[in-house]
């Protein structure tokens, strides 16, 4: 299976019902194309579409290749003043922004945010650029911290290794000033612990979003979520309008992800971006396409 | 004095005597108090004396189910007069913090409720509530069913937060009290396919005749996947269940109904059992079975 999902590229030839589009436009490429049928699809939610075709999850081939079909409506037009190469993250940015819309962020509100890795950062970016007052990104990675609070955090926090949930949870509110607790969590680390956690980091009515995909399984404090009338939901990659807002907000420069893009390499060093990234290295490395210089 | 049914600590329920309550502010209604039911909280704090952060410290009056009739009313008191049958709402809100002026009382970081530590609790001769909180009985509905009127809004607040619409499916697990409430509401609301789910097959008997159209026992050694593709096949659910009131609070049940569940479905926790249980978080979040068609 070709890898690859969160691409940008250029249009070389259009279909002849195509009208959005011509030869030339740069585009975001959204990779996931439902059936628009199903039931999901038909009611706006084909994000959980039953026969999804999305590129580089099995069977699927990706998008790390020279050339890739899409429908017109899955190609996402960049505005003059959105490089291909941020074009290349809005993939990523819509998943935050599909979270950040679930989550329902207000101005001047305040959003924890467990992870600070290339998601938990465009979250924080994400519900900054929505209004949040009070971000704060959690990590256990000091390093990622400090990037986060140059980037979109109001402050951070590093949870003490041994310290039980609860109490980093009671840590949190405090050090934030956050009154009976946060109004919303972004979970998008899948770390156990962090679930656990931003369960008891919410206040009352809260709402807590899913995004991290870690364990299958996880401890869960569901008697602290059900007296506490905690809003709990399920976030799966983005949906109808996510890809335009998302774009927009890198129009508009409410976002910006040039400082995430920590490494760009040529098609040719493919398999050691891979391996960089799999060792943890920078934020988002990006691969040029063949023919990139 | 009043005879109360009393909690003294944990184990220890007497009867004794209390001070009869005199009415606080020109809101309240003085009741008195014809018919109650127990509830499994009130056995809790009997036989455990807690319920999480609250802890029995003193002798305290048990029982928050009941209804009864107005007896004296303050002189603010315009829509009860005395002799007014009324359901009892047994818990009180402070009307100022933010959660009772968003109108979401039931979080009032100030809640006094009856029979949760340290607020004594209906199973007496008198007590007082406020006005608004004193919901008068129509002529058909009696005092007895009134007594039943707290666990049936228990159910209301699930079906409502759930949102059941007409024509969908609801599975229910639990056929105790509240589960059984659950699926009455649930049919009320319009679902067409309700079913509840216990592992007492005398509370299925007893729900099939209630309001359930369906029932379901999961199997002792069957895993909670299994079980919850079952519900799925007996019941022609399609992708899974549209809305899935937990009232139980059972480890497995939980585990269950989010695998019953179908994408976008929605899941309401009612019933209390572990703080702490093993949750199928990427089931929850993330995960779809994606059907390619060849």
């Amino acid at each position: 299976m070709v890898l690859g999902h969160e691409s940008a590229g250029i249009i070389v030839e259009i279909g002849t019902a195509v009208t959005s589009l011509k030869a030339g436009d740069r585009v975001a490429m959204e990779p996931g194309v439902p059936c628009r049928y199903c039931r999901y699809c038909i009611e706006g939610k084909y994000n959980l579409c039953l026969n999804m075709k999305f590129a580089a999850t099995p069977p699927y081939n990706g998008t790390l290749t020279k050339y890739y079909v899409l429908p017109e409506d899955f190609c996402h037009k960049l505005p003059e003043n959105v490089s291909l190469e941020e074009g290349a993250v809005v993939e990523p940015l819509s998943v935050a922004v599909h979270a950040c819309r679930k989550a329902g962020i207000k101005p001047s509100t305040s959003v924890v945010v467990f992870g600070a890795g290339p998601v938990g950062l465009l979250c924080a970016a994400v519900a900054k650029a929505f209004g949040a007052s009070k971000i704060i990104n959690v990590d256990i990675q000091q390093s990622r911290l400090d990037f986060a609070l140059k980037y979109a955090a109001t402050n951070t926090f590093l949870p003490s290794k041994d310290g039980n949930a609860i109490e980093n949870a009671k840590a949190i509110i405090e050090q934030n000033d956050l009154g009976d607790g946060a109004d919303y969590i972004i979970e998008a680390s899948g770390a156990p612990s962090s679930v656990f956690t931003g369960i008891h980091v919410a206040r009352p009515n809260a709402t807590y979003v899913q995004v991290g995909c870690g364990n299958d399984v996880v401890e869960f404090p569901i008697i602290q979520m059900g007296c506490m009338e905690l809003n709990v939901k399920g976030c799966f990659r983005y949906g109808p309008g996510d890809y335009n807002l998302a774009i927009g907000l890198l129009r508009d420069q409410k976002v910006s992800v040039k400082e995430l893009i920590t490494q760009m390499v040529s098609f040719k060093d493919a398999q050691k971006a891979f391996n960089d990234v799999k060792n943890g290295k920078g934020i988002k490395t990006i691969i040029k396409g063949v023919e990139v210089q």
